[in-house]
């Protein structure tokens, strides 16, 4: 068997189990802790497929940066203790989930995608590497809506900060007057 | 060389798996990590759309979500200890009403 295919069926045995785990595990730091294995485990699917770049970015972006908030979080509200399946709902989840994976099958197997609408044709693809490709699209075509998510960064800090900030102002006052 | 279906396979086993965990926890925090699994069910779908049509689009698009997902995580987590602040619980069952 070839390496990519044996990394493909650990990989994504990997990714599955994981995702179970964040579902279902009880204690939400072992559910954290399965977020980490599952996005490893999917960036090494990146890997796999030729996507070195956004493979890099998955591990240093998702299993570092975003990960370190949710532990803070965690760390901050203390451990919930009620029930952490809601047993009406687990009933209610499984019809949905099947009927979205059907759409998902439907539009995976007659999407209108299967046309060849790429720009990079096969030989400038292996001319030129995958991080200069992505690269040379992010600051041409698509330079505006990466300015934008820059924008949308900033946004989304202030707001944190704000959300973060507003009762320890109030407390504050209270404490004085 | 894996064929891409089944990688879009295993986005779309990801992306259900993370739709039931939003609706079956009852832990806030928990269903936002679930919708970090679905942003990421939607990346490996992408990649793999990249590697049939030779192309790099889909790549910056999950540039774009990741982006979106670091401004979710930071916001929503803003959102539950705020929430926490003011209710002392992160069930959602016991969130309903908006103002305390």
């Amino acid at each position: 068997m070839e390496l990519s295919v044996v990394a493909f069926w650990v990989l994504s045995t990997i990714a599955v189990l994981s995702a179970i785990g964040v579902v279902f595990f009880r204690n939400i730091v072992y559910s954290v802790l399965s977020l980490i294995s599952a996005l490893i485990a999917i960036s090494g699917l990146f890997f796999n497929l030729g996507a070195e770049l956004i493979g890099a970015l998955q591990i240093l972006i998702y299993a570092v940066a975003i990960v370190v908030f949710y532990v803070l979080v965690i760390s901050t509200v203390p451990q919930y203790k009620g029930e952490a399946v809601d047993p009406k709902y687990a009933l209610l989840s499984a019809p949905f989930g099947f009927i979205l994976f059907l759409e998902l099958a439907y539009v995976s197997v007659y999407g209108l995608w299967a046309s060849n609408t790429g720009i990079f044709s096969p030989d400038i693809f292996n001319q030129i590497s995958n991080a200069k490709a992505v690269a040379t699209l992010l600051f041409t075509k698509y330079l505006f809506p990466f300015e934008v998510a820059s924008l949308i960064l900033l946004v989304a800090m202030i707001g944190a900060i704000l959300l973060g900030r507003k009762d320890i102002v109030e407390e504050e006052k209270e404490g004085g007057a | 060389m894996v064929p891409y279906e089944y990688y879009v396979a295993l986005s779309g086993l990801l992306m259900v798996l993370g739709f039931i965990g939003v609706i079956v926890r009852k832990n806030i925090i928990a269903m936002l990590i679930s919708t970090e699994l679905m942003l990421n069910a939607v990346n490996v779908a992408f990649v793999a759309f990249d590697m049939k049509l030779h192309d790099v689009v889909g790549q910056v698009f999950v540039f774009f979500i990741l982006t979106i997902a670091a401004a979710e995580a930071a916001i929503g987590l803003g959102l539950i200890m705020a929430i926490y602040r003011m209710k002392k619980d992160v069930d959602v069952e016991k969130l309903t009403e908006l103002k305390g």
